[in-house]
């Protein structure tokens, strides 16, 4: 699953990072659940502006993670859709 | 630090 190259991802209203300092870890806090962050899903969500497009975003942590862009854009793409099935993700058209 | 796919983890 991943998404059209033009859409762009956003975060909702009333969803935010945060850091848990009694984890020592990145959160993705929601009204109704929190998402524990791995170091490459912190990556992602700072790479999501509300202005950037999921290809931009893609060839951006290519670039950072010298990876091959097909397989960036297949798991951003899987993290993002996982994230909007929980609807703590948006994309805007 | 390497790319590895992401994993989504709810906190219970």
């Amino acid at each position: 699953m991943t998404l059209p190259a033009a859409s762009i991802p956003v975060i909702p209203r009333g969803v935010r990072l945060h850091h848990d300092k009694v984890r020592n870890q990145w959160v993705l806090l929601a009204p109704e659940r929190t998402i524990s962050l791995d170091p490459i899903g912190h990556a992602i969500l700072l790479e999501i502006d509300g202005t950037r497009t999921f290809e931009t975003i893609a060839r951006t942590l290519a670039d950072k993670y010298d990876a091959p862009l097909d397989q960036i854009t297949s798991d951003v793409g899987e993290y993002l859709h996982g994230l909007m099935i929980r609807r703590i993700m948006d994309v805007a058209t | 630090m390497a790319w590895k796919k992401p994993i989504i983890r709810e906190i219970e």
